[in-house]
């Protein structure tokens, strides 16, 4: 029995009894805390220089987007192309609530935190009725994505199209200074991380689980599927709402390229694929990783364009043996129950 | 009204070409071609050096259709290979991760190398009066080529036994396989062939506008929403969705303006999937 109970320790799976969910609620928030903590540091090294601080900034803003668009399409097999579309909706919400409809900013960035996580949770919803596949799925967010580009460059007079929108709100507060936007990111991205190792430990994240490796199973197992693909949608999309307001308050000009889908979706999907999809702790590693590379190769201008399609084909070709058959599992819904082992990258990325 | 109705065939038909590349790959092999509209600008950017070094134009045409074919040839026999072992959906799924790191890859390389690069192939003539509406010569010539080729594609997949080949992989890719017919084989002779196609739509497209190094993505997408509102796997839905599609944009476009003529076609596309996900003429649901 010891040995038993001292194997289920060992494991990774995560949740279970009540004594186990205790303890994994401490070797939760130990290193969630450690990995704010680290980063927190990094203004010591790079607070004199105003473009290493926007690296910095836009890193930790882009590990945001990378942990709920985790949330959507790792745990759930949403694949949702439209990250900087919802992003988008929270910043331009956010900078129209505040400016022009002269709203404080911390109501605006909630305001647009609700907006975002409606049309997130109502996108999958409507693929949840529909039964879209992965594939349509895809196809429909990034019509969704590309209809929301046109409406801002269109729709100049509210958004300022194509030379982007200046915000006033908060202009002269300390938001705008060099350093406190960095912080006010990074809290964003620790009580993110903190809320999916929440979730991955409750009821709800046994449910993305079961979904992710065998839908019909899982259905078959009382597990009311499109309910949780929802819950998935809203809480993502929350994030992305939260995140994208917020670092539109801290820029203060944002434009529509600021949350386009070739410069956000497209790099959210190589973090995530760098750190490992499903996991944990991935989106912060890929986020890390992808920052400190485009940082380096900055000289290089359009060609790390290329670099990144390079970068994507390795990936899902050869390095990450789990890669395409996380994939697999969490899409073609092709169950194994031997090979149901935790997502792959956890070794990688360190997850408890 | 006449006018917008004509140019609007006039651009339907060339997403109808588009289309029919991106769905006979998809019909076939179950493969989402994302690098679509890049085989179509590498074929655009060899048309242009091949002119440029002095080659007349109609040999330089050739030589981008050749590119185009042979884009379509490297990309079954690389990236494409790991994609075959798969099956359904995560099929899908990889192979519209690995293209769409060829579009980078394409993207990246002509943005950085050659960023102002875009060919336009000026036809001759002056306008030509058809059902009262003077059309640019360009146009005229682009149509032309287009409903030959179709023509030929058409021919091609109901007359020849290479194209019954093709239609009964489609159909029932076991089945085919049963009668002796290789999948893969038929697959790699259709990229080829839509690698032609799109430089066809290069050339096409470049008689009326310039076809630049960014084009890509664009093209793409429209190739996208096209093949889903026609129906993913038919040339006959492709073509039918691009005449329809081209002249509700065009009418649009001239009534309200070219950002809401954008967003009805996306609405169009995100319609069809609600309503009807197989498309017009649909063969896989």
């Amino acid at each position: 029995m010891t040995e038993r109970l001292s194997n289920a320790f060992g494991t990774s799976s995560i949740g279970g009894t009540e004594a186990r969910a205790s303890r994994s609620l401490i070797s939760l928030i130990v290193p969630v805390l450690a990995i704010g903590a680290a980063l927190s540091l990094l203004p010591l090294r790079l607070g004199d220089s105003r473009v290493l601080m926007g690296v910095a900034i836009i890193g930790v803003t882009f590990g945001c987007y990378a942990i709920a668009f985790n949330i959507i399409f790792g745990s759930t097999g949403q694949l949702f192309l439209c990250v900087g579309a919802l992003a988008g909706i929270g910043g331009y919400g956010g900078a129209i609530l505040g400016d022009t409809v002269g709203m404080p900013i911390i109501v605006s960035i909630a305001l647009a935190t609700i907006i975002a996580s409606l049309t997130g949770g109502l996108l999958s919803w409507i693929a949840v009725r529909r039964s879209l596949g992965v594939i349509f799925t895809g196809i429909i967010t990034l019509i969704f994505s590309l209809s929301f580009e046109n409406f801002l460059l269109g729709l100049g007079n509210l958004t300022g199209g194509e030379s982007g929108f200046l915000i006033e709100s908060g202009a002269s507060s300390f938001v705008r200074r060099q350093i406190p936007p960095y912080y006010l990111m990074l809290v964003l991205l620790v009580v993110f991380l903190f809320v999916h190792g929440l979730l991955r430990r409750s009821h709800i994240g046994w449910a993305f689980r079961a979904l992710r490796d065998d839908e019909v199973a899982a259905e078959l197992a009382g597990i009311d599927v499109s309910r949780y693909r929802v819950y998935a949608g809203l809480v993502g999309a929350a994030m992305l709402g939260m995140a994208g307001a917020t670092y539109a308050f801290t820029e203060g000009r944002i434009s529509p390229t600021s949350f386009g889908f070739a410069q956000v979706d497209v790099v959210v999907l190589v973090m995530l694929a760098l750190g490992g999809i499903g996991t944990l702790y991935g989106p912060i590693l890929g986020a890390l990783v992808f920052s400190v590379v485009d940082e380096v190769l900055i000289d290089l201008g359009q060609l790390r364009v290329l670099v990144y399609g390079v970068v994507l084909i390795v990936l899902f070709l050869w390095i990450p043996r789990g890669v395409i058959p996380t994939l697999r599992s969490a899409i073609a819904r092709v169950q194994n129950g031997e090979q149901e082992s935790d997502p792959i990258g956890n070794a990688a990325a360190g997850d408890p | 009204m006449t006018a917008n109705i004509l140019d609007g065939i006039v651009l339907g038909l060339q997403f109808g070409l588009l289309a029919a590349g991106l769905t006979l790959v998809y019909g076939l092999g179950g493969v989402l071609n994302l690098a679509y509209g890049q085989m179509a600008v590498v074929s655009a950017i060899v048309i242009l050096f091949s002119m440029n070094a002095g080659l007349p134009a109609l040999p330089a045409v050739l030589a981008g259709l050749v590119v185009g074919g042979l884009a379509g040839l490297l990309l079954d026999g690389t990236i494409l290979r790991p994609v075959y072992r798969l099956h359904g959906e995560a099929r899908v799924l990889l192979s519209l991760l690995l293209t769409l790191g060829v579009a980078f890859i394409v993207d990246g390389f002509f943005n950085w190398r050659y960023p102002s690069a875009g060919l336009s192939l000026r036809i001759g003539g002056g306008p030509i009066r058809i059902l009262g509406v003077p059309m640019r010569a360009g146009s005229l010539m682009a149509s032309a080529i287009t409903i030959v080729a179709l023509a030929a594609l058409f021919w091609f997949l109901r007359s020849t036994t290479l194209g019954r080949a093709v239609r009964s992989v489609i159909e029932d890719e076991e089945g085919a396989r049963l009668v002796g017919i290789d999948p893969h084989v038929i697959l790699r002779l259709i990229l080829t062939l839509t690698g032609i196609l799109a430089a066809l739509v290069a050339v096409t497209r470049s008689m009326v506008a310039p076809v630049t190094v960014t084009a890509g993505f664009g093209l793409t997408v429209f190739a996208l929403i096209v093949t889903v509102v026609g129906g993913l796997g038919s040339v006959t839905g492709a073509l039918l969705a691009g005449v329809i599609l081209g002249v509700v944009s065009t009418i649009a476009a001239s009534e309200i303006g070219t950002f809401l003529s954008l967003i009805i076609l996306l609405a169009a596309a995100a319609i069809t999937i609600l309503i009807r996900p197989s498309g017009l003429l649909g063969v896989r649901g």
